[in-house]
């Protein structure tokens, strides 16, 4: 009988890991059974079953019976090695970072198919037929809870068909604190960008939903959170919430380290939705376009490992080291090729008014026509990610050396994801790092020059760093402008322009370089920009495109002149903070920063 | 081995026959599928009726013979609802926190908060004031110069309350006058006496004109408090449910129907009961003891979810209220509009309403509700929403 079972268990061992091999290509559902099967079932049975087995077998026959059998040692050292093998698998796995689970997974791969002939070498007495442990095996699958209980994920599966768009459930939302023990790098960035504070959490964003309901109906909210919110309004929620503390709305937007998002997963799982960019909005986008307003399609049935839902501790360390030991299928389902392209991000970075069709943003057809979109010659073009992903150092791009996956592969170009733009006063409120990142990638876009010509001060303008117009996105809401100082022979200040006035807005008659939105009426849109029917000035500067900026100075002035010339940034104007002020009064004011300042004798 | 092979196969016949004489034992509730007239008519003869669009039914309904309901009555309410010089501080008035736009078609309220130079209001309201929600939306109350509720309670909407027999978290009161004359007189709330009421009253000839058409004995304190019930009882909600009531099909989705079948036949309607869903009859909550109590969740999996339940209540009791006597007794909330005034229970402990079905459902109908029976139910309590009826235009 212990014979048997032992050859028994061995070849099962065998079969079980084998058809997880790619070559099989067995379903993914029998996939993610068979995979934890083999593992504890392996360990059980070497525990509990084989060394004492082994221990007896070599005690009777090399020290009692005095036989030796070379072929029984290859036979154990063979084995030793794929249980080794396994074990580190299991535990530590196959992250790509570490020589030892390459190592691993080669010998646990091949060293089966040695310790399969070893076996077959070494056993030559016939097996004997027994049907009983067969039973017992059938008997012990009958009982295991995961395939007695196979709808584990399916359980939540509510498939809505709405108009022809799914609906999903809060349960389909795998919460991205779940992703933070093996990607604890990308998870500790993505907290504290922009993107994760998207939705509820940001003030600004919340005032123009809120805003945008009230004025357009309630049903309107839906256009900003296709971009903002997918995960509410795929499961059919039709407004974004912000949470309270006390009688005070949360301050989760100036929190590090997305803690709220860590103590909720941690009491209600995904039973309580996570609003906002998540991970898994971004990384499960099965196919998008360029067209904007979230043209984007997202699947959230993707291939999971088994218990990768479990609510308790002791499944989800289970089901992560079932994916370590095997990553592939794991890292394919999370993401495609089609990540890196434009479009991509296009989907949600283009924005046209859902009912009229006025391009409200355009910042991918602006990319579309700059230089920075050269699919001839690869090593001009330059899409989204390689500026807004790429980790910036001393004011220069420098590709970061690191992992993306804790004990991962070392990359040459880990795609940082500070989603550094031009926020970087609200990135700024929780990280200064990623403050600094947005604050390089600003300085990098553009160049000044000063010169004068017949009394005329001539400061020229050159987009040298966006492959966009600067600024693009809501651009009526960014500010970049031009901050001059001329003074005198005796340092009398006799020109200024761009200065800040005591209430925070710039002084009129300033050169700002922004696009201003009228309504049908040609009436400045203030904060309702959806409203925006006619273009009532647009003085952004496209990619690669110098404006040179013209001052008349006085004809009296006594040369040499000093001219300092600065170009300043703000990412929200005076009027639009003092409006969102008024419901969240603790934010403070973003502050305007100095990009390039060129300071110049001029006669 | 032989024996261990039938000792685990006997093991086995044993759990699994158990399991399925517990399963045939208790079978999941079935609940029933109604055709939408069924649906309709099961829940007007449970009780759940429409409210009414008229305001001759509307006091047909709730009129009392103590306290008449007349316009002039109404008008002196209204007048008096949202006035703040009827707190200490001369800036809160009952519209504070039970908040909702005078101008109940107002649609420009949010913009102009925005826009204009000194805010008027709490910061809250100018993204809230058109739910017309009739609550705060604060987790705990705060009235006059913000001190706050000593028990830390959350605001109850007052619409819906003409349909309501007992009042305030604990229900021990019974009329709207009553709680009207606590509210102007506590501390927390108005922070008024009888006699800085009346004082203020009598100097504005408004008042005085008003309160002479309304009452034979003009400005009293008494008369304060009758008609502010009266207008209170004009604020009635309709909504996608009591459309569905009328005969539209089409008002209420294929889930929030699944929904209303649950919440009737799970036993929901059992407190929450008549039109305004609620306000009918106080009990206890949670209905188990906690203290010291593990629940075991089976998850199928190596070990079943554990979780100590040490609390007075399933969240956390801050500001210790316990009820009516301390004994657990509160007045069963009114679920209409209770998707715009989260966050929930008597502290506001709880911010998702799937989280307070999920509760309500564990704790008081003593039955884990299944995800699709939590979203189905609240996308029912979501036709509860509704906008307040404008009486005073339609005769």
């Amino acid at each position: 009988m212990r014979r048997f079972l032992v050859k028994f268990f061995i070849l099962l061992m065998f079969v079980s890991g084998v058809v997880q091999l790619k070559l099989f290509d067995i379903s993914w559902e029998i996939f993610r059974v068979v995979q934890p099967l083999h593992i504890a079932l392996s360990l059980l049975v070497i525990l509990f079953f084989m060394n004492s087995f082994i221990y007896k077998h070599i005690r009777r026959y090399y020290f009692v019976r005095k036989t030796n059998s070379v072929n029984g040692w290859m036979f154990l050292v063979s084995f030793a090695l794929v249980t080794l093998s396994g074990l580190y698998l299991f535990f530590i796995g196959n992250r790509g970072g570490d020589i030892l689970g390459i190592v691993s997974f080669n010998i646990h791969l091949f060293g089966s198919f040695a310790l399969i002939l070893f076996f077959l070498w070494h056993i030559t007495a016939p097996m004997k037929q027994n049907r009983e442990p067969l039973a017992l095996l059938a008997a012990l699958f009958l009982l295991y809870p995961s395939i007695s209980q196979s709808k584990i994920t399916e359980l939540s599966n509510l498939e809505i068909t709405k108009n022809g768009a799914k609906s999903y459930h809060s349960e389909d939302w795998t919460n991205s604190a779940k992703c933070k023990s093996c990607h604890s790098e990308i998870f500790e960035q993505w907290s504290n960008s922009n993107h994760k504070h998207i939705a509820g959490s940001n003030p600004y964003y919340m005032v123009m939903e809120t805003l945008a309901g009230e004025v357009e109906g309630e049903e309107f909210r839906k256009w900003c959170m296709g971009c903002h919110n997918p995960s509410a309004l795929s499961v059919g929620i039709g407004k974004s919430t912000h949470a309270m503390d006390g009688n005070f709305v949360s301050n989760e937007h100036f929190e590090k380290g997305a803690k709220t998002l860590l103590k909720n997963f941690k009491e209600h799982g995904n039973f309580r939705l996570e609003e906002g960019a998540s991970c898994i909005t971004c990384h499960q986008i099965s196919d998008a376009t360029s067209k904007g307003n979230a043209s984007f399609s997202l699947s959230l049935d993707r291939q999971k490992h088994a218990f990768e839902e479990s609510k308790s501790a002791l499944g989800h360390w289970f089901s992560e080291r079932l994916i370590n030991s095997n990553p592939t299928t794991h890292k394919e389902s999370y993401s495609k090729e089609f990540y890196k392209e434009s479009r991509y991000c296009a989907s949600c970075h283009d924005e046209s008014h859902p009912q009229n069709g006025i391009k409200i943003v355009s910042t991918f057809e602006e990319w579309k026509k700059s230089p920075f979109n050269n699919p001839n010659d690869k090593t001009k073009h330059k899409s989204c990610i390689d500026c807004h992903m790429t980790n910036l150092k001393d004011d220069k791009f420098t590709p970061l050396k690191g992992t993306s996956t804790d004990g991962g592969v070392v990359k040459g170009d880990v795609k940082v994801h500070y989603f550094a733009g031009s926020n970087h006063f609200l990135a700024g409120l929780r990280d200064k790092a990623q403050e600094e990142q947005t604050l390089q990638l600003l300085r990098t876009s553009a160049k000044l020059d000063v010169a004068l010509k017949d009394g005329v001060l001539e400061v020229g303008i050159k987009n040298i760093g966006a492959g966009h117009h600067l600024p693009t996105g809501v651009a009526d809401f960014r500010e970049l402008w031009l901050e001059i100082e001329v003074k005198d022979r005796e340092g009398k200040l006799i020109f200024s322009s761009g200065k800040l006035k005591s209430d925070g807005n710039i002084e009129d008659g300033s050169r700002l370089f922004q696009k201003v939105f009228g309504d049908e009426n040609s009436k400045p849109v203030g904060l309702l920009f959806w409203k925006y029917k006619t273009l009532l000035s647009d003085t952004r500067i496209p990619a690669g495109e110098r404006r040179v900026e013209r001052f008349t100075l006085n004809k009296e002035a006594k040369y040499p002149i000093q001219v300092s010339a600065k170009l300043n940034f703000r990412i929200y104007p005076q009027w639009v903070t003092d409006a969102v002020r008024k419901v969240f009064p603790v934010l403070s004011n973003p502050n305007a920063v100095e990009l390039i300042r060129v300071e110049k004798e001029l006669k | 081995m032989k024996k261990l092979l039938f000792y685990t196969l006997l093991l086995a016949i044993v759990v699994v026959s158990t399991m399925a004489t517990i399963a045939y034992l208790t079978p999941p509730k079935k609940v029933p599928n109604y055709s939408d007239t069924e649906l309709r008519e099961l829940a007007i003869q449970k009780g759940h009726k429409a409210m009414p669009s008229s305001l001759d039914e509307l006091i047909f309904l709730v009129d009392e013979t103590s306290n008449p309901m007349t316009r002039d009555k109404i008008a002196l309410g209204e007048e008096l609802f949202f006035d703040t010089n009827l707190s200490k501080n001369g800036k809160t008035s009952c519209a504070t926190c039970h908040s909702f736009d005078r101008d109940l078609k107002n649609s420009g309220a949010m913009l102009q908060m925005l826009t204009q130079k000194e805010p008027k209001t709490n910061d809250c309201a100018a993204c809230h004031l058109r739910d017309q929600s009739g609550v705060d939306r604060f987790t705990f109350s705060q009235g006059d110069k913000d001190t706050v509720h000593p028990n830390l309670l959350n605001t109850q909407t007052i619409l819906n309350t003409a349909f309501a027999k007992h009042f305030t978290w604990s229900g021990e009161i019974k009329s709207i006058r009553e709680q009207s004359a606590n509210s102007l007189l506590a501390h927390h709330k108005l922070n008024m006496t009888k006699e800085d009421i009346n004082s203020t009253l009598a100097k504005n000839q408004r008042y005085q004109k008003l309160f002479a058409e309304a009452f034979e004995d003009g400005i009293t304190f008494d008369n304060t408090t009758k008609a502010l019930e009266v207008y209170v009882k004009t604020l009635v909600t309709r909504g996608a449910y009591d459309r569905f009531l009328d005969g539209d099909d089409t008002a209420m989705s294929q889930s929030a129907k699944r929904g209303l079948a649950n919440f009737i036949n799970h036993g929901c309607k059992g407190c929450h009961a008549g039109r305004a869903f609620g306000g009918e009859s106080i009990q206890r909550f949670p209905l188990r003891e906690f203290a010291q109590l593990y629940d075991i969740k089976p998850n199928f999996e190596f070990f079943p979810e554990l979780k100590r339940l040490d609390d007075e209540f399933p969240f956390k009791n801050s500001g210790g209220y316990l009820g009516k006597g301390d004994a657990h007794l509160f007045r069963v909330p009114i679920l209409r509009n209770v998707t715009k005034t989260s966050p929930y229970f008597h502290n506001g402990a709880v911010p998702k309403i799937r989280e307070a079905v999920d509760i309500m459902g564990r704790h008081q109908l003593g039955r884990h509700l299944t995800l699709e029976q939590i979203d189905e139910i609240v996308a029912f309590l979501r036709t509860l929403e509704g906008e307040i009826v404008d009486y005073r235009g339609a005769k």
